[in-house]
């Protein structure tokens, strides 16, 4: 009786830290059975597309969360990108202006995290505003810098493959794009898993206070996810309008909200300390997979947002049954 | 069954619970008679909490049964537990701190008792009854502890309890305080409630209890009428075996000045100054507030301080953080144990190895087989109970929860270990070696400050006393030759320093 229980226990947990995997295969499942255009080598192209931006930009937020806090200045960050690269490709040729995109990336969140230290905000909760405040300032700027306007590729003529490479070439069997991810994916996890540092950023998650008392250098560990944080929704933003070959200055309205979803889906808590990039690709999987399920279903654009409300609700609430 | 009145308010048959990993409680039984205080006894992790959290609601039994007044009890929550008649106060007390005392009583009841005027009406009335002359419109935030827990009490009266229990309702009351608690129970038992107090102070189980029963590792050892147990029986049942003392005795080993602090100044504290010599436990005694955590904090750059000089073996230190402190020599328990040491969530191993990361870190990447070597050395040196080293710490008793930190510290050799409140909420058994421990490091040359807030503790472990009171250095005494009150009086602020 005990063990036949314990088993059970034993079973539920698993389920619970895989059930994102689980909700992808049936999902897959369920769509290839009604559509069976899903698995058209057309609709998975486009699924691999949708994928390259928001997984960057997730893998950054995954690290801002695990370090205990939140960035939701991601789309600012990205809108301000995305118009600054794609301005600078014509007078400064592709290379600086890809070098100059990350770079602002960068600057982008150290700014985050020097507001939050020197304001004190230390709690996820000031984090969340000053960040949103942030976003609107880099918009603005965005919007500022563009006048409004939308920046088109065919309106560059300098040189401008590697954007368009990023945006629609193979490498082998695999979308440039993708292979840039897994390389990003890769030295994320090693960093976030197996060096000195990552394992500081974890303890600042997990207690900032105990963290600081231990002698891990806490602010620098809030200055490192920031930094990451921004420069990986720089990547997105370059990824993004590389293949959608055109830069508007809001080109990454939502974008922090379904980055969150997808980490908090994929099983990092948003109470900081504990969880891993890996997760976090599962979790933008299924958000990806969901959206173009939704889609292919003929369920309008209105009603998923509700469907993606609704299942960020139930995964904070699973986040939070899972540590009572 | 039957409703009439038995003899006992609470019976508890065969209850057990398991956590992942621990059996809290296992198959216990217990029966409380009406109108009696009713003690329970035992260290950390025996499954005292468990247990009240159980009758509360808070947790579910995994078997046995519960009758209360005659009631089979099977899922409750805590409010039905309380309309019930059963309340529990906690240690750290369950109040609104932004309402007031009124509000706090009849939360949620407003309309019940006809509005606010009925409420405050009422709720002066119940603290009338146990004596209180708190005001009823008067914020929480406000309130002392002491008047914090009158008005818990007030509220569980408010609810006609006929249980109450109190989970060490004095481990942050003053002595006069006490004295007021104590008048508060009379009153209570006179009244035919009955009372759980649970406590690891065996002077106020002596003083109040008429039945006391002992926990250890989630059973009941024994329950019997207070004046049949000794004090060292009890002692002897709740970490079974025996001491012979409560302290392990003084270190000597005295040896030349290590630490020299020259006038901290900060918003608290006013021109502190004071030496540590090597192989010395120096203790720093004061009221809750004059500045003794403000002290040791401010050296540890914890805290922004205004001015301040300190040698490290003649030699200036300059400490902006507390990394600095780490690499200057020193070690740090902090006052709060969840708050400020632990991550709780974390497993045993990276609590123990979260200071010593450079040493298991080779160019930037841990050495995962180092960091688990560095944990099982610690946890096999200090005797520290877990399951395994992958276990979060969330999960092991209070004593061995603070052996993690000390052994997190002992890894990296602190030449100063700074100790605030190191025994705070752990039992018996773990103190004493919380003391050996102390004794040993300062016998092999390391200097230890020492805060405690239980006077008998810094006055037998300590080499030397600092009196400190309102945020300034009030005298240095010799704990062996000065007696307890003389300190006491320093340390509230009515004498100078000694000469």
């Amino acid at each position: 009786m005990e063990e036949k229980k314990s088993v059970l226990k034993a079973g539920a947990s698993l389920l619970r830290d895989y059930l994102v995997l689980v909700m992808i295969a049936f999902l897959v499942l369920i769509t290839a059975i009604i559509e069976p255009k899903f698995l058209s080598g057309s609709n998975l192209v486009n699924i691999m597309r949708q994928f390259g931006p928001l997984v960057m930009v997730s893998l950054g937020m995954t690290f801002v969360i695990i370090g205990g806090f939140i960035d939701l200045s991601v789309a600012g960050t990205i809108n301000l990108v995305a118009v600054v690269t794609i301005s600078l490709i014509q007078p400064m040729g592709q290379l600086p202006a890809l070098l100059i995109g990350l770079a602002l990336g960068i600057v982008c969140g150290a700014l985050n995290s020097i507001l939050i230290l020197s304001s004190g905000a230390l709690t996820q909760a000031e984090a969340l505003f000053l960040t949103f405040g942030m976003s609107t300032v880099y918009s603005a700027i965005a919007l500022l810098y563009s006048h409004g306007s939308t920046m088109h590729f065919w309106d560059i003529s300098a040189s401008k493959s590697i954007f368009e490479s990023i945006g629609s070439g193979n490498i082998g069997f695999f979308s440039v794009s993708f292979v840039i991810f897994l390389v990003l994916l890769a030295i994320l996890w090693v960093f976030q898993s197996k060096t000195a540092e990552g394992r500081a950023i974890c303890l600042t998650g997990g207690n900032k206070t105990a963290a600081r008392l231990s002698g891990i250098q806490v602010s620098r560990s809030i200055i490192e996810i920031y930094v990451i944080g921004g420069f990986m929704a720089a990547v997105g933003a370059i990824v993004l309008f590389s293949r959608i070959t055109t830069a508007a200055p809001v080109i990454g309205a939502g974008y922090e909200t379904s980055a969150i979803l997808a980490v908090v889906v994929g099983g990092t808590t948003l109470k900081g300390g504990k969880g891993s990039v890996l997760r976090t690709v599962m979790g933008v999987l299924l958000v990806v997979l969901m959206s173009n399920c939704l889609d292919l279903l003929g369920v309008s654009s209105y009603m998923q947002y509700a469907v993606k409300g609704a299942i960020l609700m139930f995964a904070i609430w699973l986040d939070n049954r899972k540590q009572a | 069954m039957d409703t009439v009145q038995s003899e006992y308010i609470l019976s508890i048959k065969d209850v057990s619970k398991s956590f992942p990993g621990v059996k809290a409680l296992d198959r216990v039984s217990l029966d409380v008679k009406r109108g009696i205080v009713h003690g329970i006894v035992g260290e950390n992790g025996a499954g005292k909490s468990t247990l009240m959290k159980i009758l509360s609601g808070v947790y579910q039994k995994d078997s046995g049964t519960i009758i209360f007044d005659g009631q089979i009890i099977e899922h409750t929550t805590p409010h039905e537990s309380m309309k019930r008649g059963l309340a529990i106060i906690y240690q750290e007390l369950n109040l609104v701190n932004t309402m007031s005392v009124g509000e706090n009583i009849f939360l949620g009841r407003f309309r019940e008792m006809k509005g606010m005027r009925g409420t405050h009406a009422k709720a002066k009335e119940l603290l009338d009854n146990i004596g209180s002359k708190v005001s009823t419109t008067k914020l929480v935030s406000d309130l002392s502890v002491s008047e914090k827990q009158m008005v818990e009490i007030a509220k569980a009266l408010s609810f006609k309890s006929k249980l109450i229990i109190m989970d060490e309702p004095s481990s942050s009351l003053t002595n006069e305080e006490m004295v007021e608690l104590a008048k508060i129970i009379r009153q209570l038992k006179a009244q035919g409630i009955s009372i759980i107090y649970i406590s690891h102070k065996l002077d106020e189980i002596f003083e109040f209890c008429d039945i006391v029963s002992v926990m250890r590792d989630g059973h009941v050892i024994d329950t019997k009428p207070k004046p049949e147990f000794t004090r060292n029986e009890l002692i002897m049942k709740m970490i079974g075996r025996t001491i012979e003392k409560e302290y392990p005795g003084r270190s000597r080993n005295v040896g030349d000045i290590l630490l020299d602090v020259r006038s901290i100044n900060t918003r608290k504290l006013h021109n502190v100054s004071f030496t540590l010599r090597k192989g010395e436990i120096l203790g720093l005694v004061g009221l809750v507030g004059a500045g003794r955590t403000e002290i040791v904090r401010a050296l540890f750059g914890a805290d922004k301080v205004k001015s301040h000089q300190v040698f490290i073996d003649g030699n200036q230190v300059h400490i902006r953080n507390p990394k600095d402190a780490i690499d200057a020599g020193f070690g740090f328990i902090p006052e709060d144990r969840k708050i400020q040491g632990l991550v709780l969530p974390f497993s045993v191993e990276s609590n123990i190895s979260m200071a010593s990361i450079p040493k298991f870190t080779k160019l930037g990447f841990i050495q995962k087989s180092l960091e688990k070597n560095i944990a099982a050395q610690q946890i096999k040196s200090l005797s520290i109970k877990t399951p395994s080293t992958r276990t979060a710490v969330n999960n092991l008793s209070g004593g061995n929860q603070q052996k993690c930190i000390v052994g997190r510290w002992l890894e990296i050799s602190p030449k100063i270990f700074i100790m605030d409140e190191p025994t705070r909420g752990i039992d018996v058994g773990a103190k004493y070696e919380i003391y050996t421990l102390m004794k040993e490091i300062a016998e092999k040359g390391g200097a230890i400050i020492l805060i405690s807030s239980e006077l008998p503790e810094v006055l037998n472990m300590s080499n030397r006393v600092l009196t400190i009171f309102e945020g300034r250095i009030t005298g240095e005494f010799n704990p062996e030759t000065t007696p307890a009150d003389r300190i006491m009086s320093a340390a509230l602020g009515i004498v100078g320093r000694e000469s």
